[in-house]
């Protein structure tokens, strides 16, 4: 009896947690788990999560399909294979960055070490890569010498068919030269030629027409490349790419590290020292100081160097999650206490109407040059700046490179997210309930009591539906703003594709977009959580 | 205290409620109603639905400005709403944000200042328990039943400590089982606490198991007083043997009687009107 309690509380639990994170799909699923009417569990769940599963893979496929037929100058429309592919190479880049920056923080043993691993990595990898250059190599000449055959019957068909239009183009020639003649004579009329080279003008269209369906035929057999030589030419590469990467960790790990890069400048303020002990003349004491210094300088300033990221897809993310945030809390920031004072107070309403409806309309990128142009302002030494300069010593932040971009950027984004969060707060806080102001009048709760007892809760759920619109807006436009002003983030990763324009441009584009999206849904997903943990009339509130 | 004032606990006089009509003379929803209530007493205010007796009672309240006349509580002249006239409305007006206790807390925290909080906690306590409620002090308003949530409306009025309670018909809202159960509770705090106390209601037998003294309004506009009945019955009360009382049936007469008055007097104004109307009489008719 109590098991079966205790099951019954679990399931609950379960059901409550799925509501209340808003993915009520899942509600089924639990109940058939726990076995509740099966039948109807599982109705629901064919209505609701294998049809828009089968949906999706329908659109899926009709991506696969129709993405190939479609030939921009970027190439060919990426499949969604090719876009998995594009997020596998990213991803690997990304870990790749990850080994070279441990390596060269690496010292001591633990480097000797690790030189020793990638050396053998080294050696089977260059094996493998030799391998695979040589099956390409194969794979290659035996594609050259199908195409060669292809090609052959082909070629000979055009030469042919222009040796025989040759003839005949002669042929009329002649034959018009002689009715020319005729005419002199009056055998022929002049109607009667200008028919025939009329003739002979269409049947030199059409022969140039033949020729030109074989000559395309030609020019595709050529530019076709079968699937088992692209694989193999993927292959290749990749394994080239790879020990080319293993070659610069063994660089970052030997002459590229930082401990030896300031052992060796320390040696060389020993041996200038050294050479200052033995210094007899005060030219060549003073000389032998100033490398002294100068290279004690330079060994604590590599002891402090990072590794140099080059920026990756993870990285971009993490920073433009990063700039929103800050967008987004600068935004709740003003807007909450505005909204709060226009909802209380018709006169500062009726004052700020006229700002709000000005601005509220203007685009992203006239805020982002105007902010470009302010912020810039602030910080005239950004590397310098105390702010940076502590937003960089922090632990996880320092990573992401905080300089004025960022600033400006999350300015934007606060810009153009502070309106709906404005908005909504003011109407939450100018319809609570008459009710509940009745009871702050009774029992004259003074303004802050009135503010954190009564109308700050009643306005709540609006208040975050606000900011929850507010959030989804900042984060579409931070992206446009990255773009636009080359800020670090997804938006510039997206851009730089973009003017690339390397055969994964259009991949790592549609890669983006997809992770853009994700990023955005799942924010969305954290407001309405949120909103519904502080919603008073819903179950949530207790949770 | 004198014997004048509580005697003259709280002096209603001349109270006149009138909304601006932009296309003519104000229009007087309540005039120079008039009314003196002994410390201690309960007394009923019955009338027709929509006859202003909720008005009077938000203006004594103070949460509707008076535009005529004068209130006074114990000799002082009164404006705005406070906490020495706390209010039971028809509707719990509980917030849903807050836990019962809570929602208690809040006035007592505005009433006792200087209270330690652990003192306060008592004080929502006892008045909890009184209400019936012990259970339910860390229960949010929509877990409870309608019923329950008026207790807790009850408690959180009668917390304050209140100089005067007034009920905006309670137990509106209520099914009779709920209401006769609550109207025992609150007589019985009221027994106890003696608070003076005004009653708005719509319920003849409500009115007359309640109160000491019913006061009828006449219809509106310009509703005022109309008749002042005497409820002569001992408390505390027993509602059995109130029912049985020979002269229940008198009051509960006397109170109708006046009630159809009203609703026949207003038939014979329209009445009036019409016929007025009929002989293309331009003369005003006078409300």
């Amino acid at each position: 009896m109590s098991e079966q309690t205790r099951i019954e509380k679990i399931k609950y639990g379960l059901l409550k947690t799925i509501d209340v994170s808003g993915f009520k799909v899942f509600d089924p699923v639990v109940r058939l788990i726990f076995g509740e009417e099966p039948q109807k569990q599982v109705k629901d769940i064919t209505r609701f999560m294998l049809m828009p599963i089968v949906f999706v893979c329908c659109c899926l496929v009709a991506w696969n399909f129709i993405a190939p037929r479609h030939k921009t100058k970027s190439g060919e429309v990426p499949t969604p294979a090719q876009v998995w592919n594009a997020l596998t190479i990213n991803d690997t880049l990304y870990d790749r960055e990850n080994e070279k920056e441990s390596d060269f923080a690496l010292s001591d043993d633990q480097r000797e070490a690790k030189i020793e691993e990638v050396k053998t990595l080294i050696e089977t990898k260059e094996s493998e890569s030799t391998k695979l250059k040589e099956e390409l190599a194969t794979i290659e000449a035996s594609a050259k010498q199908k195409k060669a055959e292809a090609l052959a019957p082909l070629q000979a068909e055009y030469s042919e068919l222009k040796t025989t239009h040759k003839e005949a183009r002669a042929k009329r020639k002649i034959e018009a030269e002689s009715l020319a003649e005729a005419v002199t004579k009056k055998k022929a009329t002049t109607e009667e030629l200008l028919t025939f080279l009329r003739d002979s003008s269409r049947l030199k269209e059409d022969e140039k027409e033949k020729e030109q369906i074989i000559k395309d035929q030609i020019a595709e057999i050529n530019n076709e490349k079968p699937k088992s030589l692209q694989a193999a030419q993927m292959a290749s590469d990749s394994a080239a790419t790879e020990v080319q990467h293993l070659k610069k960790r063994l660089d970052y790990l030997s002459s590229g590290n930082r401990s030896l890069k300031v052992a060796k400048a320390k040696d060389s303020a020993s041996s200038a020292l050294t050479e200052l002990e033995s210094a007899k003349s005060p030219a060549e004491i003073l000389a032998a100081a100033n490398t002294v210094v100068k290279n004690e300088e330079r060994a604590s300033k590599i002891a402090k160097q990072e590794y140099p990221r080059a920026s990756t897809i993870w990285f971009q993310m993490w920073r433009s999650l990063f700039t929103v945030f800050i967008g987004f809390v600068l935004a709740a920031v003003v807007a909450i206490p505005i909204g709060i004072m226009c909802g209380l107070n018709r006169v500062a309403m009726a004052c700020l109407t006229p700002i709000i409806s000005i601005f509220k309309p203007v685009s992203p990128v006239v805020w982002l040059l105007i902010f470009q142009i302010v912020v810039g302002a602030f910080f005239p030494n950004p590397e310098t700046h105390p702010f940076f300069v502590f937003l960089n010593s922090l632990p996880i932040i320092g990573r992401l490179n905080a300089n004025p971009a960022l600033i400006f950027s999350a300015c934007t984004v606060a810009m153009c997210a502070l309106w709906p969060a404005l908005v909504n707060t003011a109407l939450g806080v100018s319809s609570v309930e008459k009710d509940h102001m009745n009871v702050a009048k009774v029992l004259r709760l003074g303004l802050w009591s009135r503010l954190t007892k009564i109308i700050i809760p009643s306005s709540l759920p609006l208040m975050f539906a606000g900011l929850r619109i507010s959030l989804g807006v900042g984060w579409m436009v931070l992206i446009a703003a990255e773009a636009l002003s080359s800020s670090e983030g997804l938006g510039k990763f997206v851009w730089d594709e973009y003017q690339n324009g390397s055969s994964l441009t259009f991949s790592n584009i549609l890669l983006a977009c997809f992770v853009i999206g994700i990023i955005g849904f799942i924010l969305d997903r954290i407001m309405i959580v949120l909103q519904r943990a502080v919603s008073f009339d819903d179950g949530a509130a207790t949770v | 205290m004198s014997k004048n004032t509580s005697n003259r606990y709280v002096e209603i006089s001349n109270l006149t409620k009138a909304y601006p009509n932009p296309f003519g003379r104000d229009i007087e929803v309540v005039k120079d109603f008039n009314m003196i209530l002994k410390k201690g007493e309960i007394v009923s205010v019955i009338g027709h639905s929509g006859c202003g007796k909720s008005t009077v009672l938000t203006m004594v309240a103070g949460l509707n400005p008076i535009s005529a006349g004068e209130l006074a509580v114990e000799g002082k002249q009164i404006s705005g709403p406070g906490p020495d006239r706390s209010v039971v409305f028809q509707s719990p007006c509980l917030l849903p944000w807050m836990t019962t206790l809570e929602n208690v807390m809040l006035g007592v925290k505005q009433c006792y200042p200087h209270g330690t909080r652990k003192q306060r906690r008592q004080i929502c306590e006892h008045y909890l328990n009184l209400v019936g409620l012990a259970d339910s002090m860390h229960k949010y308003p929509r877990e409870m039943s309608g019923g329950m949530q008026q207790r807790v409306g009850i408690a959180r009025a009668i917390a304050l400590k209140p100089q005067v309670l007034l009920l905006d018909e309670p137990f509106g809202r209520l099914d009779s089982l709920t209401r006769m159960d609550l109207q025992d509770t609150i007589l019985e705090i009221l027994d106890r606490e003696k608070i003076t106390t005004m009653v708005i209601t719509h319920d003849v037998d409500e009115a007359i198991y309640m109160s000491d003294r019913i006061c009828m309004m006449t219809n509106g506009p310009e509703a005022t007083v109309g008749q002042i009945l005497e409820v002569p019955f001992a408390r505390p009360r027993v509602r059995a043997d109130v029912l049985d009382h020979p002269r229940y049936y008198d009051f509960r007469f006397a109170l109708i009687a006046f009630l159809e008055k009203q609703e026949h007097s207003k038939d014979a104004h329209i009445q009036a009107v019409h016929e007025k109307l009929q002989q293309g009489s331009e003369e005003p008719v006078s409300a």
